[in-house]
């Protein structure tokens, strides 16, 4: 046995003994009933184990292996459901820049915690007045004889609740360009001055947070990078950004997917009427071409082909489809869509999330630019503030 | 089975793109249609004998090429994005595939190897006036019993390729059912009359017999039938996703170079998020078509249903995408003398050949057993 193979049975044995298969589980809430208690004892464990970090340094509680391990355990892994939701942020976006561009001190300092379970990261970028052109953020960090003070808003916040640190990126000159102008800092979330606030989406779930910082001091060790560089840590940290293609992050049955309309067809006894069978082979037709496109990223992603871009384009697919899949399925339903029935609750719901999934992560708008500029090597959008001081910007408020 | 090319399909696809534009470029395609002819006869005989392209889906053993439905996909693509007018799809695929698929050892060995290597010309007739099916649950095309042979009585349209066939095979119902009979061109009571189509590079025909001699051809009719569903769906995918694909990068060039209002046009928005779509509907169903080619292979339950899916989605992605050609390269995009028409047109054309989006629809729904 390879080294790899060795390692692949091992992650399978443990995770035998140790994780429950998506199999065994209800599937109406998978994600449900786990506590953060639970989670941080099972990613201990992991670690414990030597699943935690696989391809981070072992001098800060890494595996110290490489890719060829990091995918053999994913491919075991996807068969499970790991309730280690809480530290997906900070293993795949702070936890990488940190040992990217952090100093020694950080790196010792924060990585071990973060692969243990014992702190929990959030990533703080978007703001009310800067999500598409994030760059053009206004929370500010000010110089202070110690360090910095923070002062501002960030939102569409992910785990806030239970963070320990998070990642920010802020304002410290406004007399320069936007990109030019912005530091990365990590600033500790149990600060007072930090409020964190459930943000309600339109399905009435809170999912995200908005968070508050009012004179928030941060000591002068707490720069990621360099000051004045953030823009270049930031775009390092999305670049981390774990992809959800096949890394074992299986989600719920679709409500608006083929199988479940087509069940629901059936019990309404629809599956005889021509025009919703051709609407349904249409959907079969479209789903699974956006499953075939995620299958051969990832093939050429194995074989060592830089996909870029494209993640983009299977992004933006899958937004239009869940969109154009909830028009299908209203035209479908009729009238009952509206009526409150048990059996559509789970459906119209979706309908009502569409917008917002399509929108998290970057709109379809800027999916469509991305795909345009880096993809096909048309020209930027004509523009005027990638040269203006930041001061002298027009804003929303 | 992976999605992505191997190598050697990688390099036929190369080599075929390489003579598309050395040999049969669109101002050489446009010189053909406007002399009146359907195809260029030292073309097929590149297409046939150099590339080998109608003998890929024979067997060894009736002078086949030894290729694979994958490596047909690729070499269709690359013919599809110059829209290189050629009987491929009627002689390699439809006619050569059902005698394939069918039983009767003497008509293969007699007619297979001349397909396979160019030298004959075969077609499929199958559609009938009025109710249009692609293949007819009940053809009205009659075979009857003349002493020990067999005539023909019937018409049958949208043949493609049917004027330049030497050897037609034609789905006729009999006392039982329905059967395959083979009627060479020269056959008494054979009229053809070729379709003035809408799409310039496409050639068709209407197809009259009048007690016409033919040779029943031995085999499952309706199993063999529906197979060749299948194939067709599958390579004209591929031919329309070459297209798709010529579309866009045709578009995103002009994009680039046409300059408004002090910028390329690429730079506005309006203009960049079509050509996003574009890429989008190209890159979403060359992935359908490429799981279609693997599912012929590994999930043969599946394929009939995969094939109808890709198609479905070429079919409607290539006639949205041809339309915004025309569009996107304003008024000159509407002239006849550029090349967007000529896509546009193929579009229109390859939207409803041999079966239209609902039966794409119907396919997919019944193969699924919704």
């Amino acid at each position: 046995m390879t080294g790899t193979e060795e390692f692949r049975a091992k992650a399978s044995a443990w995770l035998q003994e140790n994780a429950t298969p998506f199999d065994e589980l209800p599937d109406s809430e998978p994600d449900a009933g786990v506590s953060l208690e639970e989670s941080k004892r099972f990613q201990q464990a992991l670690w414990e184990a030597g699943l935690a970090g696989i391809t981070w340094p072992k001098e800060y509680g890494g595996a110290g292996l490489g890719a060829d391990e990091l995918v053999a355990f994913n491919q075991v892994a996807a068969d499970y459901r790991l309730p280690t939701g809480p530290f997906v942020i900070g293993l795949g976006m702070p936890g990488p820049t940190i040992l990217e561009l952090g100093t020694e001190e950080q790196r010792s300092r924060y990585l071990p915690p973060m692969l243990r379970g014992e702190e929990i990261w959030c990533q703080l970028f978007s703001e009310p007045a800067a999500g598409s052109d994030v760059a053009s953020l206004q929370t500010t960090a000010t110089r202070t004889t110690k360090g910095w003070v923070i002062n501002g808003q960030k939102v569409w916040t992910s785990g806030a609740q239970w963070s320990d640190f998070g990642a920010i990126i802020a304002r410290t000159d406004p007399t320069v360009p936007k990109h030019k102008g912005i530091t990365m800092l990590i600033v500790d979330m149990h600060h007072p001055g930090v409020t964190v606030r459930p943000l309600v989406v339109a399905t009435g779930t809170a999912p995200f947070n908005e968070v508050f910082f009012d004179d928030v001091e941060v000591p002068a060790d707490a720069v990621i990078g360099k000051v004045g560089e953030g823009w270049a840590a930031a775009v390092v940290m999305l670049r981390h950004e774990r992809a959800t293609i096949g890394t074992g992050a299986r989600r719920r049955t679709n409500p608006l997917g083929f199988d479940s309309l087509v069940e629901l067809a059936r019990c309404r006894g629809l599956d005889r009427d021509q025009a919703a069978r051709r609407r349904l082979a249409e959907i079969y037709a479209r789903e699974t071409s956006l499953a075939a496109y995620g299958q051969l990223l990832h093939e050429e992603t194995d074989v060592g082909v830089q996909i870029g871009a494209r993640g983009s384009a299977a992004k933006l697919a899958g937004a239009e489809l869940q969109l154009w899949a909830a028009d299908v399925a209203q035209a479908v339903l009729g009238a009952d869509i509206a009526l409150g029935h048990e059996d559509l609750r789970r459906v119209v719901e979706s309908i009502v999330s569409a917008p917002g999934h399509a929108t998290a992560g970057g709109t379809n708008e800027i999916q469509r630019n991305i795909i345009g500029e880096r993809i096909l090597g048309l020209p930027k959008d004509p523009g005027v503030d990638r040269s203006t001081p930041f001061n002298q910007l027009r804003l929303s408020h | 089975m992976p999605l992505i090319l191997t190598e050697e399909q990688k390099l036929l696809a190369q080599t075929v793109r390489r003579f598309v534009g050395r040999r049969t470029p669109l101002t050489a395609v446009r010189e053909l249609l406007s002399g009146g002819r359907s195809h260029d006869p030292e073309v097929w005989q590149q297409i046939s004998g150099e590339l080998g392209l109608t003998g890929f889906l024979v067997p060894d053993e009736y002078g086949g090429s030894g290729g694979t439905l994958g490596d047909l996909s690729v070499a269709l693509r690359a013919l599809g994005g110059g829209l290189v007018p050629s009987p491929l799809l009627a002689s390699g695929v439809l006619a050569a595939g059902l005698l394939v698929e069918l039983d009767d050892k003497s008509v293969k060995h007699e007619w297979l190897p001349r397909l396979a290597s160019g030298e004959a010309i075969g077609a499929l007739a199958t559609t009938e006036p009025g109710a249009g099916a692609f293949i007819p649950a009940l053809p009205t095309t009659r075979a009857t019993q003349v002493g020990s042979a067999v005539v023909l009585s019937g018409t049958k349209t949208a043949v493609i390729s049917g004027a330049d066939a030497d050897v037609l095979l034609v789905q006729a119902r009999t006392a039982t059912g329905a059967g395959i009979y083979l009627v060479e061109a020269s056959a008494d009571g054979l009229t053809r009359h070729a379709d003035r189509t809408v799409d310039l590079t496409a050639s068709s025909a209407t197809v009259t017999f009048d007690a016409t001699p033919a040779v029943e051809v031995a085999g499952d009719t309706v199993a063999a039938l529906d197979r060749i569903v299948d194939l067709a769906n599958v390579a004209i995918a591929s031919t329309q996703s070459g297209a798709l694909e010529a579309c866009l990068t045709m578009t995103t060039d002009f994009a680039k170079t046409r300059y408004t209002f002090g910028q390329p046009i690429g730079a506005y928005q309006g203009v960049k998020h079509k050509l996003a779509d574009m890429y989008n509907l190209w890159a979403l169903s060359d992935a359908a078509l490429r799981a279609a080619v693997r599912a012929a292979e590994e999930e043969p339950e599946r394929f009939a249903a995969a094939a109808a899916a890709a198609r479905s989605l070429t079919s409607a992605g290539y006639l949205s995408a041809a339309k915004d050609t025309m569009l996107l390269h304003g008024g000159i995009g509407c002239t006849w003398d550029h090349d967007a028409h000529l896509y546009y047109r193929n579009a229109i054309a390859g939207n409803v050949l041999a079966g239209s989006a609902d039966d794409l629809h119907d396919r997919i729904a019944d193969k699924l057993g919704i």
